[in-house]
């Protein structure tokens, strides 16, 4: 019987990167967010980490660039403060829309309308990659 | 700053590509596996957008 761990298999992972604890893990967790790409770097995985900085860094600069709606916590319906939690998932990134877009939204054209939909993927992916370094820090992914 | 002007496929072609390789670093372990499944992602994302665009063509006038 072979005894090797398959590759991609949990117990891989925890084999071969540190397993912090629950509250750490929840604070790399939340560096990861604030820093796109800074809790793959904590963790070492530099690939993962510069992936993440480039593609949410891209996302958040073309959607700005192209005058998308980047979403306020005081607007007043449900689905716009569901953009802004879309939005406020690329961490520091939201801040840097904000200053790159000082003219303000045109979602009169296309552009507009996809930028916003760039601002948005940038901030989920970035909540996702957030997850991934929790799992991967309490040692269930690599 | 001036807007940003780009065509339909250039938003869909850079949307695709920067989601695909995200998707592909986190969710694949091995870099081999990664690039595979980042480039199917990839290729997946732009024959459904372009499908859905064709499909919405007697619609949009």
């Amino acid at each position: 019987m072979n005894d090797e761990i398959p590759a991609g298999h949990p117990a891989e992972a925890r084999s071969s990167a540190a397993v912090y604890d629950d509250k750490r893990a929840a604070i790399l967790a939340a560096a990861a967010w604030l820093v796109p790409g800074l809790g793959h770097a904590i963790l070492r995985m530099w690939i993962r980490a510069l992936a993440c900085l480039l593609c949410v860094g891209a996302l958040v600069l073309l959607g700005a660039g192209m005058r998308g709606n980047l979403f306020t916590w005081q607007n007043a319906d449900a689905f716009s403060r569901l953009g802004f939690v879309a939005d406020a998932g690329s961490g520091v990134f939201y801040w840097v829309a904000r200053s790159v877009e000082n003219a303000g939204p045109d979602v009169s054209r296309a552009d507009g309308d996809y930028g916003t939909r760039l601002l948005a993927a940038a901030g989920v992916l970035n909540l996702l990659a957030a997850l991934h370094v929790y799992e991967a820090a309490r040692g269930r992914k690599a | 700053m001036s807007a940003l002007r780009l065509s339909h496929f250039q938003a869909l072609l850079l949307f695709a590509l920067l989601v695909s390789i995200a998707l592909g670093v986190l969710s694949r372990r091995a870099p081999k596996e990664q690039v595979k499944y980042a480039a199917r992602s990839l290729f997946w994302f732009l024959i459904i957008g372009i499908g859905i665009g064709w499909l919405m063509y007697p619609f949009s006038r």
